[in-house]
């Protein structure tokens, strides 16, 4: 029953996030550059939100996926652009 | 209605089916929606005036607490929507009920946060830093305040009527939304605090 209801895919999903909260703490616990502390901190949230969209959302798994994964796609370069084009039109630019 | 027993029942008829799209849809357009406060606080990060900057109040702790809730309130939504795909509907509604006592006790420390630097002197109206911190944070709050009662909700429909197609869609859906926040606090966690507190 136990093994029914915490199937291990979900199990390692959420181990996983929980190491790579870890990892991303470790920014604040080494020396390091802001360069590379940056790095660390992009990968670890792209990551985490890979193991959210992929495995606890389920984006794959409907007949729509096609259509899903092109809507989130464009909804991040939406997003990306913003950030990105705020950043180069506010601060960036000015440097 | 048509319903398509080889799937699970919240994708068993075409309606549901486009429920669920038109959620990722909508999923889509908040991404757009957390973007441009995320980019309204990285300009104004630095402008912290005469008001306290990030170093000086950001503690980890309750961050950590926070995280760690959230993570794991998105963990038990998800075993929750795995039971109801086995059609366990007790074992459901208790990873249910977890999830949203976990997501109370988010909120719970994030309005602990806010009164702390309220105390400190550091309001919405001290510095563009503070407004800008006070509304990305306010906003994924008010998101969450706004699931726990929709989670309620829905637990008290599956209460009443069962596992039904209506039911399992509309958890199901309500469990998307679920991780989408939890998404948006990791970028936070990362992006706020973490970067925030980093030495430079």
């Amino acid at each position: 029953m136990m093994k029914q209801l915490f199937p291990k895919q979900h199990v390692m999903g959420f181990m996983f996030s929980l190491v790579l909260s870890v990892v991303a703490l470790s920014v604040l616990t080494f020396d390091m550059s802001y360069k590379m502390g940056m790095a660390i901190l992009i990968v670890t949230a792209i990551a985490q939100a890979s193991v959210q969209l992929l495995l606890f959302m389920h984006i794959g798994e409907s007949e729509d996926k096609k259509t899903l994964y092109t809507n989130i796609i464009y909804a991040l370069f939406v997003g990306v652009v913003t950030i990105l084009g705020t950043l180069l039109t506010m601060i960036w630019g000015y440097q | 209605m048509k319903i398509d027993e080889s799937l699970p029942l919240e994708y068993s008829t075409e309606e549901n089916r486009l429920k669920i799209l038109g959620f990722w849809i909508f999923l889509g357009a908040e991404i757009a929606l957390f973007s441009t406060l995320f980019a309204v606080y990285f300009t104004l990060e630095n402008r912290f005036g005469t008001g306290p900057s990030a170093q000086e109040i950001f503690h980890m702790p309750p961050v950590m607490i926070e995280t760690i809730l959230l993570l794991t309130s998105s963990f038990t939504i998800g075993l929750g929507i795995h039971a109801m795909r086995l059609g366990l509907k007790k074992a459901m509604m208790t990873f249910f009920v977890i999830t949203l006592m976990l997501g109370l006790g988010f909120l719970g420390v994030e309005i602990y946060e806010f009164v702390t630097y309220v105390n400190e002197g550091a309001t919405i109206q001290t510095s563009a830093f503070l407004s800008a911190l006070m509304t990305l944070l306010g906003t994924h709050g008010l998101h969450v305040t706004f699931g726990l009662f929709w989670g309620t909700a829905i637990l008290l429909q599956v209460r009443k009527r069962g596992l039904t197609p209506e039911t399992a869609n509309k958890s199901f859906i309500f469990s998307l939304y679920w991780h989408f926040l939890d998404v948006v606090w990791i970028f936070i966690f990362s992006f706020v605090y973490l970067k925030g507190l980093m030495v430079l």
